[in-house]
């Protein structure tokens, strides 16, 4: 268990540090390779640094708006026909938007690498603007936000959770925009947006699968270093204030059972805290003998607790998603988190529960690398998020670095009344019919 | 696209046909059946466990049993507390999940390869040693009631059950959903007879995959396997066919806060064995199981109704359903469920082109690797699925020429065999209130309240 890389490259056949390949495009993209011929297909996946970070109010959620418009149309290949000519040749595809990042995933048989970089590259340099495709896409977006949010209790409470927590950073809005902004987008917001995210040096490509580097890199070079660079999205200024009280917000609607969803701040993914966090979440909610399951769910009180944060460029959120049972009052399940939380603080992790947590994250740290796709994303997100994709192959160590007093250090830090916002879902009582 | 393809004509042929890896099949001689699939790489072990039954196996008024009593097998056994096992289990960064389907119970583990024994002997132990203690019995099944409310809170997941229960009816097993009242009524005494009867050798499929030393894998499963009482294998019941009712059928499900309009539309099928299963595979990827799918394109591309519309064949073991799925804003209910009907019509109208036809095979043949051979998981899931539906080893390796071999005559004869739409069934969950009109429009309409108990529109009580 000790050395997760180490044993990967004595099995032979794995991404070991020495089988990426990477290189820099004249026009700044950056391409990163690994070779893998066991079945015939590829993974291509593109990270633009571009999300709802970089949004403004009134045009929130245009970056994944933006997302669904690269699939209608560019100048060679119009509306349909990426989609189309991709599945003809066998691949498919799809998308996700992000506060930080928009990700587009091919997926396709090795035959079909050449026409992937050409329709690729069309879309990249020359995305058409269809003001007859903007419409109807703007109904598909309008209809993903209804499934996701309006008619999600979980989806709701999440929106409304994070725009509490943050009052001035744009991860105060959400991914998919609010409402009345996916009702306005305009011709001028998809422009705007393309010109100030879209740029090849503000791109990373992730080739995983049935390729040769050297013919990756004569594709990329016809069809993907003619697009000229262009000055990248301006930095993000606006820096979340110190939060300086508990936050407390409340959303009510018909509903049979209550949802609690518990914040903290917690920093960036660059931040020496964060592999930290990784393993107090893994602590707090990772499989039925974690510290939220037994005391929350075994213990009678709740359906489902869980505990985490995905990676973020800029500081972000340690959240606790708590759905109560039936009848059991919103505050002893919080009682319940606050008393674990505060254990955390108070007593140090025993050694055998930090060997556990560490077990579990190195394994999963291993699932993660049983597909190409998973392999890609892998690559392309610690590239993006921890500034170098070969830190990935250190991610044993920051796991195994972590302390029990680190441990209590960090969770002194931020689990504490000052830094939290609570939201619950109070289920509004039917009205009674006269 | 000749031209790229000329290009890299180093990369070999187009669709090469897929091929099962080497594995071997081995019957105990109390009826386990053993199969172990070596592959070096991720130092990891994926124990599958199939039992024969699953829900079909479920008393009628104990709904659930099945299910029940796979959540149940980790919380308590000979060897272990409830507790201890996850704390082993966790603690080897393991895995350990058991559910059952339709037609069987699958506990399904992962361990690293170099804590093989210990795996083993954890799994084994919940798989034939579980005690089912009767207060994890009692937590457990008051859970499940109180998820069923947490589903109806949720219109995209609670539509399915709905749907479940009306289309098929009480009388296939399909048709039985468990709820509140079948919870209810299953007992600790229930789940221990049900456990004895059907995790026994002549019923068991145990299947071992990924990184592992064979001869010692072998040996170490045989012997915990091969001690397992060979009982009787589970009867299935014969095949219950799914006629087409006498007339459309409707079923609408209120839920006043919704604002968009979730609905099925549903008719008879088939089975996963069905001889036409190729063809139809083909069909209806090209009609609702992919992006630029008939259903979808229409729907979602050329309209924005909807964010997702797409059609599904269920295979199991027996006779299932063809259904169109999508959701829409209240006020378009109308006109997107009119425009499926559209499509589902002109399928059988004006068929299939030669070109559609050879889209779809480069399409369903492109993906196969990535879903069906590129993890030990995967491949584990293919063998237990053989040996569930009786099929071999040629699904997989002879799979591309059985799609070459499909002509057009064939795919639209099976368009128009299955894609029909006479007496169709629609389940619609929504704002009663405002689309109710709509809802008659289709056929004699049935109602009932999500936040109910109960699926079926009978047992609101």
């Amino acid at each position: 268990m000790r050395i997760l890389w180490a044993s990967l490259l004595l099995a032979g056949c794995l991404m070991g540090r020495e089988d990426i390949k990477t290189q820099t495009l004249a026009n700044g993209m950056k391409v990163i390779v690994e070779e893998d011929h066991a079945i015939p297909n590829v993974a291509m996946y593109f990270f633009y640094k571009v999300g709802s970070r970089n949004e403004h109010v009134g045009a929130t959620g245009v970056s994944h708006f933006f997302e669904h418009m690269m699939f209608n149309g560019a100048k060679k290949y119009g509306p349909k026909e990426f989609d189309r000519n991709m599945e003809r040749n066998g691949g498919s595809n799809n998308a996700y938007t992000s506060n930080d990042v928009t990700v587009y995933t091919d997926w396709f048989p090795s035959s079909a690498l050449e026409l992937m970089f050409d329709m690729e590259a069309d879309r990249i340099g020359d995305l058409a603007f269809d003001p007859k495709m903007i419409e109807s896409e703007r109904g598909v977006v309008y209809s993903e936000r209804r499934s996701s949010v309006d008619n999600n209790n979980f989806g709701l409470l999440d929106e409304l959770a994070e725009a509490a927590a943050f009052e001035a950073h744009p991860y105060h809005w959400p991914v998919l925009g609010w409402p009345s902004d996916i009702e306005s987008w305009t011709m001028q917001d998809l422009k705007s947006h393309w010109n100030m995210g879209y740029a090849p040096n503000n791109c990373v490509m992730v080739i995983v699968g049935d390729v040769n580097f050297d013919q990756v890199m004569a594709l990329s070079k016809k069809f993907l270093e003619p697009i000229p660079r262009r000055d990248p999205p301006p930095p993000v200024r606006t820096k979340e204030p110190e939060q300086l009280g508990e936050r407390r917000v409340t959303l009510s609607k018909p509903a049979q059972l209550p949802i609690q969803m518990i914040l903290y701040h917690i920093p960036d993914s660059r931040d020496p805290d964060s592999p930290v966090l990784d393993v107090i979440s893994t602590i707090l909610s990772a499989g039925q003998s974690s510290r939220l399951y037994t005391q929350l769910v075994d213990s009678q009180l709740a359906i489902s607790a869980n505990g985490g944060f995905g990676e973020a460029l800029d500081p972000t959120l340690f959240q606790i998603t708590i759905q109560p049972r039936s009848g059991v009052d919103t505050a002893v399940t919080e009682k319940v988190l606050f008393e674990q939380l505060t254990k955390l603080q108070t007593d140090l992790v025993p050694d055998a529960e930090l060997r556990k947590a560490k077990n579990q994250r190195l394994a999963g740290l291993y699932r993660r690398l049983k597909t190409i796709e998973g392999r890609a994303n892998l690559l392309g997100t610690y590239e993006v998020f921890m500034g170098d994709y070969s830190k990935a192959f250190d991610e044993d160590k920051r796991v195994e670095a972590v302390t029990a007093a680190d441990i209590q250090r960090v969770a002194k830090k931020y689990f504490t009344a000052k830094n939290r916002t609570v939201a619950t879902l109070v289920p509004e009582k039917p009205e009674v019919k006269p | 696209m000749k031209r790229f393809l000329l290009a890299l004509a180093l990369c070999g042929a187009l669709a090469a046909q897929v091929k099962l890896p080497p594995y071997t099949r081995e019957v105990l001689p109390n009826g386990t059946v053993m199969y172990f699939m070596q592959r070096a790489g991720i130092p990891l072990v994926r124990f599958l466990v199939v039992v024969k039954g699953g829900s079909e196996a479920d008393p009628a008024d104990r709904t659930g049993l099945a299910s029940v009593t796979a959540e149940l097998l980790r919380r308590g056994m000979s060897q272990y507390t409830a507790a201890q096992f996850s704390e082993e289990v966790d603690g080897l960064g393991g895995t350990f999940n058991a559910n059952a389907d339709e037609q069987s119970t699958t506990i399904s583990a992962e361990f690293l390869s170099k804590d093989f024994d210990r795996g083993l002997a954890l799994v084994s132990e919940a798989v034939l040693h579980p005690t089912f203690p009767d207060d994890e019995v009692r937590k457990t099944v008051a859970r499940r009631v109180d998820s069923l409310k947490s589903t109806k809170d949720a219109p995209g997941a609670a539509i399915r059950p709905f749907y479940q229960t009306f289309f098929f009816g009480s009388a296939h097993p399909y048709g039985r959903v468990a709820d509140e009242a079948s919870y209810d009524r299953i007992r600790r005494a229930e789940i221990v007879e049900d456990h004895k009867r059907l995790f026994v050798g002549k019923n068991l499929v145990v299947i071992v995959a990924g990184d592992f030393e064979p001869a010692a894998a072998k040996a170490s499963v045989s012997k915990t396997f091969g001690a397992v009482p060979a009982g009787e294998p589970f009867h299935f019941r014969a095949a219950a066919s799914v006629p087409r009712p006498a007339s459309t059928r409707v079923l609408l499900i209120d839920k006043p806060d919704a604002t968009q309009t979730y609905f099925v539309i549903a008719q008879p099928g088939v089975r996963r064995s069905t001889p036409d299963r190729v063809p139809l595979i083909l069909v209806n990827t090209l009609f609702g199981g992919r992006f630029t799918s008939m259903i979808n394109d229409a729907l979602r591309v050329n309209s924005g109704l909807t964010y997702g519309a797409s059609s599904a064949v269920q295979m199991g073991r027996l006779d299932g359903a063809i259904t169109i799925n999508s959701y829409t804003k209240t006020d378009t209910t109308e006109k997107t469920i009119d425009m499926a009907l559209d499509v589902l019509k002109s399928l059988g109208d004006k068929g299939l082109t030669a070109d559609q036809l050879a889209s779809v095979k480069a399409y369903v043949k492109g993906e196969y690797p990535t879903r069906t051979v590129q993890t030990a998981d995967q491949i584990a899931s293919v063998l237990a699925e053989m040996e569930l539906y009786g099929l071999d080893r040629d699904e997989v390796d002879q799979y591309f020429s059985r799609i070459d071999a499909v002509t057009l005559d064939q795919a639209n004869a099976v368009a128009r065999k299955y894609y029909r739409t006479d007496n169709l069934t629609f389940v619609l969950l929504g704002n009663a209130a405002k689309i109710r009109d709509v809802a008659k429009k289709y056929g004699a309409v049935t109602e009932k309240e999500a936040k109910l108990p109960g699926w079926a529109p009978a047992s609101s009580q």
